[in-house]
């Protein structure tokens, strides 16, 4: 399957840890953004986007908001997304499924986890 | 008020009285302490208040160092996964330049059988034949290099996924400084209620992290997979359509 994702996380070091896991996984298209608002306006500039991989705390617009903003628009809801973030404790776990995010990794991540994820999200 | 019907009512007055005074006089001494201690503690205080100043204006550059500290372990992150990201490209190529010699010494190695088997059987020709493929020790030692670049690819990797902690402890140093700005807030305030000569209790001091915040306090490097089972966890059973009520329940 081609998949182009998004990788939004205001940590330039960990949009670049991600990207590599990407690349070691053999995906080799993606784009950035450093926060929520970012995201949402490259989401609306290319249509090609298919998976979306966020952080939860950014400035701006956060991950969660990022994600209900995307589930909430018509166009932009059928996306992937992944949430990748330091947020561990039950209750965020269970806000940001209820915010519809297909998949959830704790950092730090391991390639194995991603891959995991990856798979199990386009999978279903 | 009983009115001072008789002379014995007087003299019982008086005797309340002077009760009274006797009391007084034993008082007297203890109210002097009570002085004695306020007009010593008044400096004390005074000192108190300027202690807390300083301290409260030196708040400012701790934040600022702790705001150095996260961009320069940032800049050094950046600066190592360069590094990192330089020998990953030099390790493709490598990795290029072997798959195109494994190439050509295929082709070699045919051309060699082709060779052979036009050159007339004799044991001298035998002998020179096994002594120059005894020496073609090219195809025996490439798969032990590409062992070992591919172990320093997966070593560089593991180097790239390591530097997350730099994401992990900005976010731990941001919650440094939220809590240091909080408690600065608490002595600004407390220099305020001591010049008016009040003094409250710190101990009730709230470090409530804003909903907006860019940082998560409670986030921890670890390799412990703890948290991601919880996350896992809780994800399958979702995926097999449980109740919210039920997913709380696995975890209350």
């Amino acid at each position: 399957m081609n998949l182009k994702f998004l990788v939004v996380d205001d940590s330039v070091t960990m949009r670049r840890i991600v990207i590599n896991s990407l690349k070691n996984l053999s995906y080799d298209n993606f784009v950035e953004a450093g926060d929520g608002r970012e995201a949402l306006d490259k989401l609306s500039a290319d249509n090609s986007i298919n998976f979306v991989i966020t952080d939860w705390n950014m400035p701006n617009v956060s991950g969660l908001e990022l994600v209900k903003s995307i589930r909430g628009d018509e166009k932009l809801s059928k996306l992937w997304i992944l949430m990748v973030t330091t947020r561990g404790v039950k209750e965020d776990i269970i806000e940001a499924l209820n915010a519809r995010v297909n998949n959830y990794i704790v950092k730090p991540f391991t390639p194995q986890i991603l891959k995991e994820k990856i798979d199990q999200i386009v999978n279903v | 008020m009983k009115q001072i019907s008789s002379m014995s009512d007087l003299f019982e007055r008086l005797n309340d009285l002077k009760i009274v005074f006797r009391y007084g006089q034993k008082l007297i001494p203890i109210i002097q302490s009570l002085i004695d201690f306020m007009k010593e503690t008044v400096p004390l205080l005074e000192d108190i208040n300027t202690s807390i100043s300083d301290t409260t204006n030196k708040i400012p550059r701790a934040k600022d160092q702790i705001n150095n500290v996260s961009s320069q372990t940032e800049l050094a992150t950046t600066e190592i996964l360069d590094v990192v990201d330089s020998i990953s490209l030099d390790v493709e190529k490598v990795d290029k330049y072997i798959h195109d010699i494994k190439s050509k010494e295929d082709e070699k190695n045919k051309s060699w059988e082709e060779i052979k088997k036009l050159i007339p059987s004799s044991s001298a020709a035998d002998k020179l034949i096994k002594q120059y493929e005894s020496l073609d020790v090219f195809s025996s030692t490439i798969p032990a290099i590409e062992e070992v670049f591919g172990k320093i690819r997966n070593d560089v990797y593991k180097i790239t996924l390591s530097l997350q902690v730099q994401d992990i402890t900005s976010q731990q140093l941001a919650a440094v400084n939220h809590l240091i700005e909080s408690v600065r807030m608490r002595l600004s305030s407390l220099i305020v209620h001591l010049d008016e000569t009040e003094l409250n209790s710190v101990d009730n001091v709230k470090l409530d992290i804003p909903e907006k915040a860019t940082f998560d306090p409670d986030a921890v490097y670890t390799k412990s997979t703890e948290r991601q089972d919880v996350a896992d966890e809780l994800i399958n059973s979702i995926n097999a359509k449980a109740t919210q009520d039920e997913i709380d329940k696995l975890f209350s």
